[in-house]
């Protein structure tokens, strides 16, 4: 399985998500390859779920890989809440 | 044995790629990767790094047609850009003690972090690479071409230097961080601190808390913003046009030589096509970047987290985004028409063509947007983005042609910014001070 995790630039803020991310699959015992990157590089990019915010998600629509949804890339609950719901 | 750590310290050591290459290795083996996890991310890191000399490489070429073109729109005579060292020099010969600035410097951030009330890590590794350069370029124009360099002592001053900014930069900006935030969790940590300060004070002096920048609709049409491949395509492609079509018009020798350089091609499409490549450039520096970055970041957080376990992390602009989606909008829009305003200003009076990068106009000037929108409602957002434009033009003229003409300007023009060019003088002035351990 591979998760995106994408910002405006695909530096910092995107491997703030990536790592908070990983810290989170780590907790659900999921095995995954997470990547972070800006979010044209993602919609080029083959992925099973891509973490994007509210403004970058319909930027991020009709790729194949499930566009999920969440607020803030730093709230671990949330972002936790966001891929068991989509697992 | 002198011979082999004679051989050692050229072909590893004074080869920056496998330097970066062994330092990420250390990092993820501290950390107790897989074995798979180590090899992937030590080649990703030594990959990303070669990487980046060639977009800089791209990006200068592409510079070396906007100069000229509106150099010769505003009629100036000489060209500033010539006869510098370039970005893929300077990584061959410098980037090793970038690499090595970073890692010392991050542990002087995390000691401090632990032993003072400063509890700020700073995790925002693209920045900590892109000004450690910058810096290090200041430090040797001064010290002239001729100089040999002592390449320890330039580490050893970098790494203290590097690690108080890192600690005190996040704890400056937090209490108008808290303002933003609402609260004490996260701290900035970018070289935008200084304009979103600036952004504070003015909206704190000249704006109006009451209407606040969020009470505002934008349209939707204005969502493509947060893509940056498309931000810079756009707009630098408006300004190569725009500078094409009046070269275009003129018959004066520098003109006719500039046209000529599309060949049978419309000049106008040959110019759009620059910009497009000065865009390219820019996503294959970045892509460079990624690579690199992200394996070193992990391994610095799982380092602090150990030593410093309440402290705070400093973090990339975008995260302060979210507290005020429209103010970030409205702060770019300013700077995007006081940039052109500055452009035209600029070339008239001190003669200096300023190329108005979208990357670190819009970033930061997003930033100021929302720091002056917290004390100073839309006019403190709007300020914000007027005040970063201006430090950045100002600074990129100042940076381009007086702290590093003969080093790094082509990365002064389009990845440097605010706080690089307010402390540019003083990394200078402390450089001269300690020469004696450079040279």
């Amino acid at each position: 399985m591979k998760i995106l995790a994408v910002c405006g630039l695909g530096q910092g803020t995107s491997l703030i998500l990536r790592m908070n991310i990983e810290d989170v699959l780590r907790e659900l015992g999921v095995d995954a390859e997470v990547d972070h990157m800006d979010v044209s590089a993602a919609a080029a990019e083959k992925a099973d779920m891509i973490v994007a915010s509210p403004q970058l998600a319909p930027l991020l629509a009709g790729h194949k890989a499930k566009v999920v949804v969440v607020n803030s890339y730093l709230n671990k609950a949330e972002i936790k809440k966001a891929i068991q719901e989509n697992l | 044995m002198l011979a082999v750590a004679q051989w050692l310290a050229n072909n590893l050591f004074g080869q920056p790629a496998f330097l970066i290459g062994l330092i990420v290795l250390v990092g993820l083996l501290v950390q107790k990767k897989t074995a798979s996890q180590v090899i992937s991310g030590t080649l990703k890191a030594v990959v990303g790094f070669l990487i980046i000399g060639t977009g800089a490489g791209a990006i200068v070429n592409s510079l070396l047609v906007f100069q000229p073109m509106w150099a010769e729109v505003f009629g100036l005579q000489q060209q500033a850009l010539s006869n510098f060292m370039g970005f893929e020099t300077f990584s061959q010969k410098y980037g090793g003690a970038v690499a090595l600035v970073m890692t010392f410097g991050f542990l002087i951030n995390v000691l401090l972090a632990r032993f003072t009330r400063f509890k700020y890590i700073y995790l925002t590794g693209h920045m900590m690479f892109w000004t450690t350069a910058i810096w290090m370029g200041v430090v040797l124009d001064s010290l002239g071409s001729g100089t040999t360099v002592n390449t320890w002592g330039l580490i050893a001053f970098f790494s203290v230097f590097m690690g108080l900014y890192w600690t005190l930069q996040p704890a400056l900006t937090q209490p108008f961080m808290r303002k933003v935030t609402g609260g004490d969790d996260i701290a900035l940590g970018h070289t935008s601190a200084s304009v979103a300060v600036l952004g504070a004070l003015a909206g704190q002096m000249f704006g109006n808390k009451e209407q606040d920048a969020e009470s505002l609709q934008l349209p939707k049409g204005l969502d493509f913003l947060k893509d940056s491949n498309v931000v810079i395509a756009l707009l630098m492609g408006i300004l190569y046009v725009i500078g094409a079509a009046i070269v275009g018009a003129r018959s004066t020798p520098a003109a006719l030589e500039l046209v000529k350089k599309a060949g049978q091609n419309s000049f106008i499409l040959y110019s759009l096509q620059e910009a497009f490549k000065f865009a390219g450039g820019i996503a294959v520096v970045l892509f460079g970047v990624r690579l690199l970055i992200g394996e070193i970041v992990p391994a610095f957080r799982g380092i602090a987290t150990k030593i410093v376990p309440d402290a705070r992390p400093a973090l990339d602009c975008p995260v302060v985004y979210p507290y005020a989606p429209t103010a970030s909008i409205v702060g770019f829009l300013g700077a995007f028409v006081a940039s052109l305003v500055w452009l035209v200003v600029l070339g008239k009076t001190v003669g200096y063509v300023f190329v108005p990068t979208m990357i670190v106009l819009f970033f930061h000037a997003a930033t100021a947007g929302v720091f002056g929108n917290a004390t100073g409602g839309l006019r403190g957002a709007f300020l914000g983005g007027v005040i970063t434009a201006t430090v950045v033009a100002w600074g990129q003229w100042l940076m381009v042609t007086r702290l590093l003409p003969t080093t790094i300007p082509d990365t002064a023009m389009w990845a440097a910014d605010s706080d690089m060019f307010l402390l540019g003088p003083l990394v200078k002035l402390l450089g001269g001070v300690l020469r004696f351990l450079f040279v």
